[in-house]
């Protein structure tokens, strides 16, 4: 296989492309938090967290060149969001499985799924689906070498538009730490899906 | 001690906009492990994992 297929500046693109698409899906999950007035719960966020750091590890790539440690923390990354995206969707597949006190029932909605749906699946099925995509993506990508051969500065635009994306980045990480604040304070998050703003306990 | 798990990654996602800064990947393993005992405290193993296994 030819190493030249992928260069640094297209892999730069590529990364840039991811990092948009992150930085999207968590701005759709505050539209849906507010739209529906519904509160993340510990295992929403911590999906969340998997997220940002998936964006980091892009941003790492776009900033400063690609390089083997930052495709790692992506990678890292979407496998911990997709263990508890696995995790929640497991909690919520069998909705006669009464998970307080472990054992089936026959009650209706005794176990029923968190949150609205989107498209159809809820967001912890859409976050399994967005980690594995993730996880094949960084795979794929690494495949070409050329992209981590040294290169000559990248033109002005692509390096522009890689400062305006991780500054976006930063808005939406630290307007996550706010709102977690907001929500949680320093202490465990509210489990039970409403409109529960620690802060206004 | 999710706020401090999102701030670590705000804070790393700053000094690399800002300084370019390398050491953003520490703390941010910091923060996912930081998450991890966050899931650990999160799970009942007193019930099958809350899970119908």
């Amino acid at each position: 296989m030819k190493d030249d297929i992928l260069t640094p500046a297209s892999a730069r693109v590529l990364n840039f492309l991811g990092l948009l698409a992150m930085i999207g899906v968590l701005l759709g999950a505050y539209v849906y938090q507010f739209y529906f007035r519904e509160l993340p719960c510990t295992l929403c966020q911590l999906q969340r967290v998997g997220m940002v750091a998936v964006a980091f590890g892009a941003a790492m790539n776009v900033m400063l060149g690609p390089h083997p440690r930052h495709y790692g923390v992506c990678l890292v990354s979407a496998v911990f969001g997709m263990a508890i995206s696995i995790r929640q969707a497991l909690l919520h597949i069998n909705p006669f499985f009464d998970t307080k006190t472990a054992q089936p029932t026959l009650a209706t909605a005794a176990n029923p799924p968190f949150g609205q749906p989107v498209l159809g699946l809820h967001l912890y099925i859409w976050g399994v689906v967005l980690f594995a995509t993730v996880i094949l993506a960084v795979g794929i990508v690494q495949l070409f070498r050329g992209q981590f051969k040294p290169s000559p500065p990248e033109p002005e635009w692509l390096r522009r538009l890689a400062s305006i994306a991780v500054a976006a980045l930063v808005v939406v990480a630290a307007l996550e730490t706010l709102t977690t604040f907001l929500e949680c304070g320093f202490g465990a998050c509210p489990n039970d899906g409403g409109w529960n703003w620690w802060i206004l306990r | 001690m999710m706020t401090v798990t999102f701030g670590l990654i705000a804070i790393s996602c700053f000094f690399l906009w800002y300084r370019k800064a390398e050491w953003g990947w520490a703390a941010v393993m910091i923060a996912l492990i930081i998450g991890i005992i966050i899931f650990m405290g999160d799970v009942d193993f007193s019930t099958n994992l809350g899970v119908q296994l």
